[in-house]
């Protein structure tokens, strides 16, 4: 196969070469160059997406070995199968795929715009605000499509309102963190305070949001945050170049050719559209934004901004929280919020302390 | 500015070097309402190394951000070969006017070389990721800032020398005529300060027109062609070192009183017997 490879290599123009990368030539002058240790690290989060997700399909009141789980999803299979599969727990499958990669990735744009570890969305406030915009619509009017929405509209007010107090020092510095986690708490009290004010049929309607679940999403929430997940993952690969250069200071990024403010206002669009629509699908499971990212990174070492990377870690991590949600307790179910936060936590402070001495 | 797009990425480097200007025309600066800079004409000599001189606060490092479109002008106009800077596209002027700043804040763990890369941002694209050109430009800069060695390990690992070297290479691998430079030596001992000075020596060797800003008035004698010197936001006197080096001028700068003298070896002026001017 080697001899065959150089044979026809011979007469083409010598390749450009980079150390660690391959570089895919688009014919004429173009080309695409893929660095080996993100495409092993995606290959890997891709496996272990793929395979938790068989698991995730399989497991439930009634068990399926990965074979019948393939299988009904094929088409083959037994009818039960088959329904149990494309109609009982598929959907969920992609909910808990698109929130953990919309979270995930959300809280890795945060984080490389703020330049801090710490500014996921779910820490300055977005999640919560998008949770008090979407429990005050369901309060209020109960009309299904509009949680959505109104979660939407609350990410977009919070990092407003954060924005607007941290004053000259934009997105960096700390006074953004500081404002966001204030707007937080305010949007979180307020939340409690129409949950206090409704019956108690309406607050228990409204209770998931609260913590995060996936048991109480509607299919049409799902398909809208999947559209805004595809839409945000093309514009990361389009714009990955531009965003690779936020950790710059701005002189180097202007001296480099880049418009800082566009580059500022595409990644925190994308990260508060990514935000608001996962909240309207699964509520604040703000953690796997936390968490996703320093997983893709401690896979990777540093090699550019895991954006890809992130978004399938927060898919892998919110499939295995909500199975083990589902699972552990059974027939009780454990909203996923509670299972990241019990599961998260703990991983999230082993991955810092074991990195923080840095050679 | 129809005549800067034509030039793309093809002909930089067969441009000469020489035919390359920067200049300011009236140009007023502000940070906030502060005035920083008013009404200031300055033009870089071409192919020279210049260094401007001046008090902390005298708008140094602020006239270096306005001629490098950093910082919007609040009057007049930097021209680049004859275009207004911010008319002509940001990426366009990266490939003409490098920049080196302060602060040099950069990702965590980032390698030397992969920082190097970094500065064919404006040569690369989308669908142009890495070619030919970027591959050799890349080469090009190890070897220039002697960075061969060290090209794999990560940058907050190196001497602040060492550091400094890469964030030049990464603005030789941009392959611009014109280099900015502010405070390349601030932080810096003294053997890492010549080790720096003499790489920004070898690049104007090779063409490059240089502009730093510099804190210390004998190195700059040393290892400029030319001399501005700055003073509350106004360009006092510029020209050789020889020729502008003066008791008077120091005196005017610093407050200081000394005397100047020839250093035998290169024929720059010392700065010897220092003392404050008693108020």
């Amino acid at each position: 196969m080697m001899n065959t490879k150089t044979h026809s290599l011979e007469n083409m123009p010598p390749q450009p070469q980079l150390e660690g990368h391959t570089t895919l030539p688009l014919g004429g002058e173009s080309q695409l160059l893929l660095e080996h240790r993100a495409l092993r690290r995606n290959a890997i989060l891709l496996a272990m997406l793929a395979l938790s997700s068989i698991a995730f399909l399989g497991m439930g009141s009634m068990v399926l070995s990965p074979l019948q789980v393939i299988q009904a999803l094929l088409g083959q299979g037994s009818e039960l199968n088959q329904f149990i599969i494309q109609h009982l727990r598929l959907e969920r499958l992609l909910a808990a795929i698109f929130t953990g990669a919309a979270f995930s990735l959300a809280g890795c744009l945060m984080q490389t715009l703020a330049r801090n570890r710490l500014a996921t969305p779910g820490i300055i406030g977005i999640d919560n605000a998008a949770m008090a915009f979407a429990v005050s619509s369901i309060v209020s009017t109960g009309i299904s499509l509009a949680p959505s929405a109104m979660a939407l509209a609350g990410a977009a007010t919070a990092t407003a309102l954060a924005f607007g107090l941290a004053g000259s020092s934009g997105t960096r510095g700390y006074r953004f963190i500081v404002a966001g986690i204030g707007i937080g708490a305010i949007a979180g009290a307020l939340t409690q305070l129409m949950l206090s004010q409704v019956d108690i049929d309406t607050a228990n309607a409204a209770y998931p949001w609260t913590v995060g679940s996936l048991s109480a999403r509607s299919s049409s929430m799902v398909y809208a945050l999947g559209i805004g997940l595809l839409i945000s993952l093309i514009a990361c690969l389009i714009w990955a170049r531009r965003f690779a250069l936020l950790p710059f200071s701005d002189q180097v990024i202007t001296g480099l050719g880049e418009q800082i403010k566009k580059i500022r206002v595409a990644a925190l669009s994308l990260s508060v559209l990514l935000t608001g629509l996962a909240v309207a699908v699964a509520g604040p499971v703000g953690l796997v934004a936390l968490v996703g990212p320093e997983l893709a990174r401690a896979m990777s070492g540093y090699r550019g901004i895991p954006l890809i990377g992130s978004a399938i870690a927060g898919a892998f991590i919110m499939v295995v929280a909500d199975l083990v949600g589902r699972t552990l307790l059974s027939p009780i179910e454990l909203p996923v919020g509670i299972v990241t936060s019990i599961v998260g936590a703990p991983y999230l402070i082993w991955i810092l302390v074991r990195r923080s001495p840095r050679n | 500015m129809a005549s800067i797009m034509q030039k793309n990425k093809q002909t930089l480097l067969q441009t000469d070097p020489l035919d390359t200007s920067l200049s300011a025309n009236n140009l007023s600066l502000k940070h906030g309402k502060a005035h920083i800079i008013d009404n200031l004409d300055v033009a870089l000599p071409a192919g020279k190394v210049t260094a401007i001189v001046g008090p902390n606060g005298c708008g140094k490092s602020t006239l270096l951000n306005g001629l490098s479109r950093v910082h919007m002008p609040s009057g007049g106009e930097v021209l680049l070969n004859g275009n207004n800077i911010h008319r002509v596209p940001s990426k366009e002027v990266a490939r003409y006017l490098a920049l080196l700043p302060q602060d040099t804040s950069a990702p965590d763990g980032i390698s030397v070389a992969e920082l190097i890369r970094f500065g064919r941002h404006p040569h690369q694209s989308l669908m142009q990721q890495w070619a030919m050109d970027d591959q050799q430009a890349i080469a090009y800069a190890l070897a220039a800032a002697d960075l061969n060695e060290l090209k794999d390990r990560q940058l907050d690992t190196l001497s602040g020398g060492q550091r400094q070297r890469a964030w030049i290479a990464m603005s030789i691998a941009q392959e611009t005529p014109l280099l900015l430079l502010d405070e390349p030596t601030s932080a810096l001992d003294l053997g890492h300060q010549i080790e720096v000075f003499e790489l920004i020596r070898h690049l104007s060797q090779e063409g490059k027109t240089i502009a730093m800003v510099v804190h210390d008035l004998p190195s700059a004698c040393r290892y400029a062609d030319h001399i501005i010197a700055m003073k509350g936001g106004k360009i006092i006197t510029q020209g050789p070192p020889k020729d502008v080096m003066t008791k008077a001028l120091v005196r005017e700068l610093y407050g200081i009183e000394c005397d100047l003298i020839e250093d035998p070896m290169t024929g720059s002026p010392i700065l010897i017997n220092i003392k404050r001017v008693k108020a």
